[in-house]
């Protein structure tokens, strides 16, 4: 039950990321709905199962945009792994806490990515352009986080109710 | 949060994940694997399709509210309306807009004298580093990666990878997008790239001659990398530099790709 609500969000989130999310835009940066949603996963269920579902999640982003597929997996896997350590040391974050983890994870996306585009000689944004993208994004993931994660404790009370005793 | 598991386990997992999408990622960009890495893409086609249809039925209805709110503040009268005949009104527009946006696309197509495929937008870039869209047609279409895509107002973009029944489309907004534009009234040459906010133009400037707001840009055919005419974008700001050769200006494009439902392929066009 919950393996498929968590494939039902993740897909559900990859699809509204590249239908939806764009309409967002300020500043050039709109939401990464599959980021909020693999750092969620991360401070609820741990950093095994936040980079399982980031694995999922950032195939989905490959197959939605161009080049080769894996550079948003391995981004999203290194967000993930990134999270776990903080979520480790920390019984019960604030929401703060956890908006400050969406947006280092941006920064840790956005630089994998770059440096992934890099590694397999796919074009790579300017320096300056991807720095400018990549902070207002962070502060746009940072934003939405809490109420993500709102949004993810109430689907696991959900599927907790509803699997068998 | 959650209970505390072994780090080295988390590492072990990071390291096999990282490793064997690394892997993926190179054995995908090859191009014996081009012919899957598309069908993969076309399968996820229709969910995409299935969203956007979606996503517009949404801003119907937030244009009903967006409406109702307006008219309210400016007609007394309107307030006594049926909520259903000002539904049915709002969505009559959105089909009239559709109409426009397609009659445009025809009229386009009409006068350009080029061969053109119809598509649908489906979806956009997952990031803000890539500006792409998603198309619904692909190679059983008769698209191929490198041909030129427009809309009725001017030049949107080129095709960067194609499936069956999808393409991939780099947007001129892209950051790595490069065009190759002449000016309306200076003609001076210059060239467009993609920015987060507006499109920058990069233009020559020779004695007596510069660039001003106003002007047109449309593609100068130089490099073959585009039709010479097609329409980009009016100068918005120069930003003159007299130390230098070039000036720099911001164009408004006449795109907005997150506005977009319908864009035409050029099919008898393709980079040389």
């Amino acid at each position: 039950m919950r393996r498929a609500a968590g494939a039902l969000l993740m897909a559900g989130a990859a699809l509204a990321q590249v239908t939806w999310a764009p309409r967002f835009e300020v500043g050039g940066a709109f939401p990464n709905l599959v980021l909020l949603g693999v750092v969620g996963v991360t401070w609820t269920l741990g950093a095994r199962a936040g980079m399982a579902w980031a694995c999922i999640g950032g195939l989905l982003l490959d197959l939605t945009s161009s080049g080769a597929i894996g550079p948003h997996a391995v981004a999203l896997v290194a967000g993930a792994y990134m999270v776990g350590f903080w979520a480790r040391n920390l019984e019960n974050p604030t929401a703060v806490q956890v908006a400050l983890t969406a947006a280092v994870t941006t920064l840790v996306y956005s630089a994998v990515l770059v440096f992934t585009a890099g590694l397999l000689g796919q074009p790579a944004p300017v320096i300056g352009v991807a720095i400018q993208l990549t902070l207002a994004a962070a502060v746009y993931n940072a934003l939405l986080m809490p109420f993500a994660i709102e949004v993810l404790r109430r689907l696991r009370s959900l599927t907790r109710a509803a699997e068998p005793a | 949060m959650y209970s505390a598991k072994s780090p080295s386990r988390s590492t072990g997992l990071f390291l096999t994940l990282c490793a064997a999408m690394l892997l993926l990622a190179m054995l995908s960009q090859q191009p014996w694997a081009a012919g899957a890495r598309g069908a993969a893409r076309s399968a996820l086609a229709p969910a995409e399709e299935v969203m956007t249809y979606i996503a517009a039925q949404v801003d119907r209805v937030t244009a009903v509210f967006g409406d109702v709110t307006t008219l309210r503040a400016e007609n007394a009268r309107l307030r006594a309306a049926d909520e259903a005949l000002r539904r049915q009104i709002v969505e009559l527009n959105a089909a009239a807009k559709e109409n426009a946006d397609l009659k445009a696309a025809v009229k386009f197509q009409k006068a350009s004298g080029h061969q053109m495929v119809a598509a649908q937008v489906i979806g956009l870039g997952p990031d803000g580093f890539s500006r792409t869209i998603e198309i619904d047609r692909g190679t059983s279409d008769g698209v191929q990666a490198g041909m030129v895509v427009v809309t009725g107002a001017g030049l949107l973009g080129r095709v960067r990878e194609v499936g069956p029944h999808s393409a991939n489309v780099q947007t001129l907004a892209d950051p790595q997008s490069r065009v190759n534009v002449y000016l309306s009234t200076s003609a001076l040459q210059g060239t467009v790239s993609g920015g987060p906010n507006a499109l920058q133009l990069e233009v020559q400037h020779t004695l007596g001659a510069a660039a001003s707001t106003g002007e047109w840009a449309l593609t100068s055919g130089v490099g073959g990398g585009y039709p010479r005419g097609l329409v980009v974008g009016e100068i918005a700001s120069v930003t003159r530099r007299d130390s230098a050769t070039t000036d720099q200006a911001q164009v408004a494009w006449v795109n907005d790709p997150s506005a977009i439902s319908f864009v035409l392929v050029l099919t008898d066009f393709l980079p040389s």
